[in-house]
């Protein structure tokens, strides 16, 4: 009975006391990682955000037009909080990465491996969407105020075909350095530009025949009415 | 950057007293005539002087240079029987980004130089300069111990809009410089004047271009400079190419101006009211001919800017000004854009540009709708005025621009946020 009693009960017990206390220091590493992150993510935090105070960060983003698009977007933080944030959160998922490594198990070690072999493209994916982002809205705005100013009525269209088509690219671009489906991306992407293109031909020549002749007629009686009109502005 | 052969130009002339130049760029047409004014009043007003002229070409394609270096004056036919110093001709390119700045920048290393006494500058494309405008741009600086000569012209009342409603009511009311045509294209300055604007870092801005007539004539006022006015009677020159850009051109007098606003801050936060300055020459009157003008045109672009730009504006200008924008739409024939409304869209643009509240371009560009905006609203105003209720009627704005001015400061000092902006 005696010998049941240790077989059945108080050795398992023993090797899962074993067990705990052979894990509880690669627990604990992985708490003391985690606190370590939570405080320099802090840290860090706090430092970027002075940073880009200092350089003005988020009058750079009104120049450039992200803090409407954000603010239009529903986003009530400035573009320096939200890059603070993104960089606590970013050091946080680093450290946790590390405290799982900590842990010692195999299964969990795959896993932060892979993650780790995937971070680069992820960065450089979120670096193209932001850089995307930006030159979507600087050209965008740029077109608007170049066909506003030259009088055309489908100024805001334009203005967002172009913001639309940038976004479209770093979109792909990202797209493929996250390596998501490689070769359906590019060919959607290739299908799609394309196919805007051959459409705004078709309209153009078939479609909008009496809208492009109307426009060009309008250009060339301006031209004509600013030729008639020796006006000098300066 | 002087070329070869200016150089040796240069070297044979040795040293001048006068300096007269000509920016160009495919002026054939008219540059012949104004060489030969240029070449009567030196010999008329100036025969002892030793002389130069200089044409800073912006590589024409219509034979300009030639056209200056073939064209003569028959001084016996202005009835000229002195002695007359020979009047040398320099015709040469300039470099850099092309436009008038940086053919005054080839003028003025020349002037350098040749260590001349005293410097007019006067466009290509003039057909109503007489022999007399040379005598009224240098005298006051040979005889009169002035430093700068700015003209003052009769100008047709829709001529001039871009001066009559920014550049002259800014530079009075923000320097207290009542200088009529800041503007203006002819303007006489002292040799040593001209060495103090080529030794300027400015040669890669706004100044190379269109900027360069505001940017002298601030230059001149901030640094102390003895300054008056020539009277040179009725400003007419040949039709300016419809090609050219408005929206740029606009931006580059306007994005000058503000960047000037940056570097003699210390200046202009001091100054209060205005005084006039000296005018010399006679004073007669010019009928001048009709001007047509489409203000359809100008009013579906002011709508249509005022439809689309808008939201862009929201972080430029103030929430009363948007107000009062946002009332004026849709635009009926009889626009009326007031004085003060105008006077506040323009130092809330100046702020703006300060804050760098949105990129300067866009920022600059996007003025032009509401610069059009207030062309048309004068010409329907100012459809039935004479010449001298024209004039009234921009004495008139200048003095809102002066009564306005400590609202410009006071945002200047002490920024409001605005539209969500951070």
């Amino acid at each position: 009975m005696k010998g049941l009693w240790k077989t059945a009960f108080i050795d398992p017990l023993r090797e899962f006391l074993g067990q705990v206390g052979a894990f509880m220091p690669h627990l604990l590493v992985m708490i003391v990682i985690l606190t370590l992150g939570i405080l320099s993510g802090w840290g860090i935090k706090s430092m970027i955000f002075r940073l880009l105070m200092a350089i003005k960060f988020d009058q750079f983003c009104g120049r450039m037009g992200l803090s409407q698009t954000l603010s239009k977007g529903g986003v009530r933080e400035t573009p320096s909080h939200l890059v603070s944030r993104v960089v606590y959160w970013s050091i946080i998922l680093i450290f946790l990465m590390f405290g799982l490594g900590a842990l010692n198990l195999k299964p969990v070690d795959q896993f932060v491996t892979q993650v780790f072999s995937y971070l680069p493209h992820l960065l450089v994916a979120i670096v193209i969407l932001i850089v995307g982002f930006l030159l979507a809205n600087f050209f965008g705005r740029a077109t608007l105020i170049a066909a506003v100013n030259a009088q055309v009525t489908q100024a805001r269209l334009l203005a967002r075909a172009v913001r639309l088509a940038i976004i479209l690219f770093a979109l792909a671009m990202a797209f493929e350095q996250l390596g998501i489906a490689k070769t359906v991306i590019v060919a959607a992407f290739s299908i799609i530009f394309g196919g805007v293109v051959l459409a705004l031909a078709i309209a153009f020549g078939l479609g909008a025949r009496d809208a492009a002749k109307e426009f060009i007629e309008q250009r060339l009686k301006r031209n004509q009415h600013q030729k008639e009109e020796d006006f000098s502005h300066l | 950057m002087l070329r070869d052969e200016v150089k040796s130009q240069l070297q044979s002339i040795g040293q001048a007293d006068i300096l007269v130049g000509i920016p160009s760029y495919n002026n054939a047409r008219t540059i012949g005539r104004v060489v030969q004014a240029v070449s009567a009043g030196l010999a008329k007003y100036f025969p002892e002087a030793r002389a130069v002229l200089v044409n800073s070409d912006g590589g024409s394609l219509d034979g300009t240079p030639q056209r200056v270096a073939e064209v003569g004056v028959d001084l016996q036919s202005i009835l000229i029987a002195h002695r007359v110093n020979p009047l040398h001709k320099i015709s040469t390119p300039y470099h850099g980004i092309p436009g008038k700045g940086s053919a005054f920048r080839m003028i003025f290393e020349i002037a350098r130089a040749l260590e001349v006494k005293a410097c007019a500058v006067v466009d290509s494309d003039l057909r109503s300069i007489t022999p007399e405008w040379i005598e009224l741009l240098l005298r006051p600086i040979l005889k009169e111990g002035y430093d700068y000569v700015a003209p003052y012209y009769l100008r047709h009342k829709y001529y001039g809009t871009i001066t009559n409603s920014i550049v002259y009511p800014w530079t009075r009311a923000l320097y207290g410089k009542r200088i009529r045509q800041p503007i203006g294209g002819e303007f006489g300055f002292t040799g040593e004047l001209a060495s103090y604007f080529l030794a300027m870092d400015v040669w890669g801005t706004d100044v190379a271009r269109y900027g360069i007539d505001i940017w002298m004539t601030t230059t001149a006022i901030s640094r102390g400079c003895k300054i008056c006015q020539a009277y040179l009677g009725a400003k007419l020159h040949d039709p300016k190419d419809p090609a050219v850009d408005l929206p740029a051109m606009l931006a580059q007098v306007v994005g000058s101006t503000f960047s000037l606003m940056e570097e003699h801050v210390g200046i202009w936060q001091k100054v209060s009211g205005s005084e006039p300055v000296p005018l010399f020459g006679f004073q007669f009157e010019v009928g001048l001919e009709p001007v047509p003008v489409s203000v359809d045109r100008m009013l579906k672009a002011f709508e249509l800017g005022l439809g689309e730009f808008i939201p862009l504006w929201d972080g430029v200008l103030s929430g009363e000004v948007l107000t009062d924008l946002k009332t004026m739409a849709p635009v009926a024939p009889e626009i009326k854009f007031p004085d003060d409304l105008w006077v506040r869209v323009i130092y809330d643009f100046a702020l703006a540009a300060h804050r760098k509240a949105m990129n300067r371009e866009h920022l600059l560009r996007s003025f032009t709708p509401l610069y059009l905006g207030r062309v048309a609203s004068f010409i329907l105003e100012t459809q039935q005025c004479s010449h001298e209720a024209v004039e009234e009627r921009i004495d008139a704005l200048c003095r809102v621009f002066e009564k306005e001015k400590p609202y410009l400061v006071q945002q200047w000092n002490h920024p409001v946020n605005r539209g969500g902006h951070p």
